[in-house]
């Protein structure tokens, strides 16, 4: 990372954050918000590298119907266990908050840093530790249990390295809440004069509403597994029936984090999407209340609905009514994002640039992913569709097709302002085309797959459904090379990339009124806010060859209410 | 809500779906074959959903595609107006996804209602799941490693685990059920079409349960009634098709299991004695065969009963009468609390407990043979002969 320091337009700038100082104990050591974010973003995105070579494996085993020569049925379930524990724990839950919210939250509210930066900081070494236990593990003999951790299958049998990664999953969990107290703080005590509650950026709301989750649902995960390793260790019968525990009380305890742990991954996603969509078509978000407020709805309900994991579980019919008649409350808020974005587009001036074309595959995934929910909250098709491609099709267009494409846009959309540098526009076009493409590949046939039949966590399958796995592989492979591209021109960026003007996009939020990169503490003076998504007052300014904003124009449009 | 609950149950038993004569609905681009009663209700709901899906896809990644065309951005214009909100607009994509979501929830409500309520007449059968198979029993006794109902007739599976979690799926019948260890589960289905000659419908385990977890799929025979009643007396009468070479490794382990809570193999002390060299005299055939010093009747020893000439001629007469009339000689320090298995055991599951004995050292100490022991299957084949 000290490499960074090298760039030949770091050097012009005299005092940004990447150059304030050096050496690699100043990034050890860092409680800049903006260091811990750039290394929670290398860390997760290596993450993401190793979770898809895992992906990568499984697919291409799955191009064989039979057994194959160069990986067993356990190491099979070891690469999906693996892919889909380092995805949740590892990638997605803290990509958005932890990696871009740490960087880009403090600077949309015009402050020096987050309310608490040692506790910041404690949270980036709680994820190391936490990634650690998981490499831990897998030289202690891995895991295979899944990332669901079912009883009791995971307290008596599966493989020897699931006690170490449980006890990463808890240190992990510690990590997310304190990143949750810290934004919540943040937003609370940090804005600036003027910023009320509806003057902040959709992105906050999102991270707000995120960070009430994580708060509330992680410690449940957090005593669950703590709960798990107990029984596993001690040999103490909590879920294990011989023991006289209950294994469908653990799937309650799970799902009562997990199913909130859906929105702790989508929802920043969606704030990332409103911010996108307005910046890019230059156009006022549409209906901001409905979004910031469908944010809170969604962070609520997602709380009372986790039984609907469980409908061939075992539990009685009537909580299965119930939970599914909650299921369809989620289903609202979701839609009337999606209905607010599309009338955002409405009347804009719509700029294809990278971060935008993610933001457009976001909708058409998001909306696929959102639509194949009905049908598995729907009591009598789920019971034919759980725990099988089908479901697994739909996670996979939420969690990747939705809540990552988000997170990649937003590291497209934040990049410049992150090392002050323009990555290659082509570039990052063709490769976001193939991810959609790739995407869509993978995961469409297998809707297919499921609602033929084909169970999830299938080392052999019959032959009929080998066409379906042969276009899903394929799909990865080009997905795979996507992500490559993507790989190339952005390291390439940091070294060679053309120097990013303060305000590339045209954005009218904080973030874009200091310069690219931000120095050390944001702002000199605190700003003055105006509405963020009027963009009356941008123009786009030749010489610089971004955006520039007229401040004095800009607040006054808001205090006049004419920006609203 | 929930006082509904009793209507429907009442109409869930005369819907039309239950009617028999249901045709094998064909399979389709989105659903496999349908071969259960219920499964043209489910699949009714899936397409249906389906459809209201396709409609508010086409709906909004059409008007996606119309304003990225439409309202693209020309030159470096930058700034565009539009209206920032509209009430009637936001309540009104509120209020008409929210009734038709609950329509589609009542209708699937419905269809649960139908595939949970089990009629009267179902016929039993039990289910045992281990890693990694699955065990069907039936109310005679008889048992299967596939799955053979009855058409026409509705069947109720009564499941429970040994192990771990795993979970029940026929996909053709529509049905899915966790098995879950420490409790009973249970589904029912009804498939009216028999399955034609080596037709079958799969079983899938559905929840991840370790290792062989892919492989615990069996075949489900649907058989015509009448051909389901003599199969299941048929199979009852298992013991008949053992040919009598194989009798002591693929009957006498299966009998064993009545007699393993009481008599152990490895010597241990039971409830009775022990199989196994318990003290000093061989094992069960051994000590028998030998008319050995082996105490029994409060002092005599076997040697004095058995053999020409005296009580029981051969060893396994006297082997038998202990199975069919256990209190007549009593071994040493044992009491008489061993029932009778007149009735219950043939002449030819006698045999096989017998010829069982003579084989020991081919068994392990929990009753399964020794795989190296099995005639054919390599190793020491020549056991059997």
């Amino acid at each position: 990372m000290t490499t960074l320091d090298s760039r030949p337009v770091a050097t012009e700038v005299k005092d940004n954050y990447l150059t304030f100082t050096r050496g690699l104990l100043s990034w050890i050591f860092t409680l800049d918000h903006k260091r811990i974010g750039v290394m929670y973003l290398f860390a997760v995105l290596g993450s993401f590298f190793v979770g898809g070579v895992m992906a990568l494996l499984v697919r291409t085993k799955l191009l064989f119907p039979g057994k194959v020569e160069w990986m067993t049925a356990d190491e099979y379930n070891k690469a999906f266990t693996l892919h889909g524990a380092i995805m949740v724990f590892l990638v997605i839950v803290p990509s958005i908050p932890a990696a871009l919210g740490n960087f880009i939250l403090p600077i949309m509210l015009g402050a020096k840093d987050v309310a608490f930066p040692r506790l910041n900081l404690f949270s980036f070494y709680l994820w190391v530790v936490g990634a650690i236990c998981a490499v831990y593990s897998l030289m202690a003999g891995g895991f295979d249990t899944g990332w669901t951790f079912y009883t009791p299958y995971s307290t008596q049998y599966g493989a020897g390295g699931t006690i170490p990664v449980l006890v990463g999953v808890f240190i992990l969990g510690f990590s997310s809440i304190f990143t949750g107290v810290n934004f919540i703080v943040t937003i609370h005590k940090l804005r600036p004069p003027g910023m009320t509650w509806f003057r902040m950026p959709l992105f906050l709301w999102a991270l707000y509403a995120t960070a009430i989750i994580q708060i509330l649902a992680t410690p449940v995960l957090g005593i669950t597994v703590a709960l798990l390793v107990i029984e596993r260790a001690f040999n103490i019968g909590i879920f294990d029936p011989s023991m006289g525990g209950d294994p469908v009380l653990f799937q309650h305890f799970f799902w009562f984090y997990s199913h909130p742990a859906v929105y702790i991954m989508i929802l920043p996603g969606m704030g990332i999407i409103s911010e996108l969509i307005a910046v890019h078509s230059h156009r006022h978000i549409f209906g901001y209340r409905f979004i910031a407020f469908s944010s809170v709805a969604i962070a609520i309900f997602s709380f009372l609905v986790w039984g609907h994991h469980m409908f061939t579980s075992g539990q009685s019919p009537l909580m299965n009514v119930l939970f599914s008649a909650i299921t369809f409350s989620v289903a609202i808020p979701s839609a009337v994002k999606v209905f607010n974005w599309l009338a955002t587009l409405y009347k804009g001036s719509i700029a294809f640039n990278t971060p935008m074309l993610y933001a457009l595959s976001f909708m058409f995934l998001f909306t696929i992913g959102g639509l194949t929910g009905i049908p598995l909250a729907v009591l009598s098709t789920d019971i034919h569709l759980h725990d099988t491609y089908f479901v697994v099709a739909h996670f996979h267009y939420v969690m990747m097709g939705s809540a990552l494409i988000a997170m990649i846009g937003g590291l497209h959309h934040w990049w410049p302002k992150m090392f002050g540098v323009m990555y290659n526009e082509f570039w990052g076009r063709i490769a976001c085309a193939l991810v959609f493409i790739g995407f869509n590949m993978t995961f469409f046939t297998q809707f297919m797959l499921g609602s033929q039949g084909m169970p999830r966590r299938y080392y052999m399958y019959q032959p009929e459904f080998q066409m379906y796995h042969h276009i899903s592989t394929g799909g990865s492979y080009i997905m795979a090379l996507g992500f490559l591209i993507t790989a190339i021109y952005l390291i390439h960026s940091l070294f060679a990339g053309k120097k990013a003007p303060a305000n590339p996009w045209g954005g009218a939020s904080l973030e874009w009124q200091c310069t690219s990169p931000p120095p050390h503490d944001n702002f000199s003076t605190t700003p003055r806010v105006g509405d963020c998504y009027d963009f009356s007052s941008v123009r786009w300014d030749e010489k610089q060859q971004g955006y520039v904003i007229d401040t004095e124009a800009h607040v006054a449009a808001a205090s006049s209410g004419k920006g609203h | 809500m929930l006082n509904m609950i009793p209507t429907l149950l009442s109409q869930a038993t005369n819907d039309p779906a239950l009617a028999a004569g249901q045709p094998v609905t064909p399979k389709t681009f989105w659903l496999p074959e349908g071969a259960s009663t219920i499964a043209p209700e489910i699949d009714w709901i899936f397409n249906f959903i389906n459809y209201i899906n396709y409609f508010f896809f086409v709906l909004v990644i059409g008007i996606m595609l119309v304003f990225m065309w439409k309202y693209r951005q020309r030159g470096r214009e930058v700034y565009a107006r539009g209206p920032n909100h509209h009430t009637m607009l936001e309540l009104g994509w509120t209020i008409i996804p929210t009734i038709i979501v609950v329509f589609i929830f009542f209708i699937g409500f419905k269809g649960f209602i139908i595939a949970k309520t089990v009629p009267d007449n179902a016929y039993q059968i039990d289910v045992t799941a281990a890693k990694w198979y699955w065990k069907f029993k039936y109310p005679n006794g008889a048992t299967s490693d596939d799955l053979y109902v009855p058409a026409g007739r509705p069947v109720k599976l009564v499941m429970r685990s040994e192990d771990v979690l795993h979970s029940f799926y026929i996909r053709d019948f529509r049905v899915k059920q966790d098995v879950v260890p420490g409790r009973y589960t249970s589904l029912w289905f009804q498939a009216d079409n028999p399955t034609e000659g080596e037709d079958f419908h799969h079983i899938f385990c559905t929840e991840f349960c370790g290792t062989g977890h892919s492989d615990m799929n069996r075949k489900v025979f649907v058989l015509p009634e009448s051909d389901f009643d003599s199969w299941v007396v048929e199979q009852g009468r298992w013991l008949d098709k053992v040919t009598d070479k194989d009798l002591w490794w693929k009957a006498g382990p299966q009998l064993y299991r009545a007699c393993a809570s009481c008599h152990t193999l490895d010597g241990s002390v039971g409830t009775g004695p022990s199989w196994g060299n318990y003290d000093g005299t061989g094992d069960v055939w051994e000590r028998t065969k030998a008319g050995s010093t082996h105490k029994i009747d409060g002092g005599k020893n076997l040697g004095d009963i058995i053999g020409s000439g005296k009580e029981y001629e051969t060893p396994e007469g006297y082997l038998r009468e202990s199975i069919l009339n256990p209190g007549k000689h009593l071994v040493d320090p044992y009491g008489n609390v061993m029932p009778t298995f007149k009735g219950q055991l043939s002449d030819r599951g006698i045999q096989a407990l017998i010829d069982m004995m003579k084989n020991l050292d081919k068994f392990n100490k929990d009753g399964t043979v020794k795989p190296d022991a099995i005639p054919n299957a390599g190793g020491a084949a020549g056991a059997a002969k």
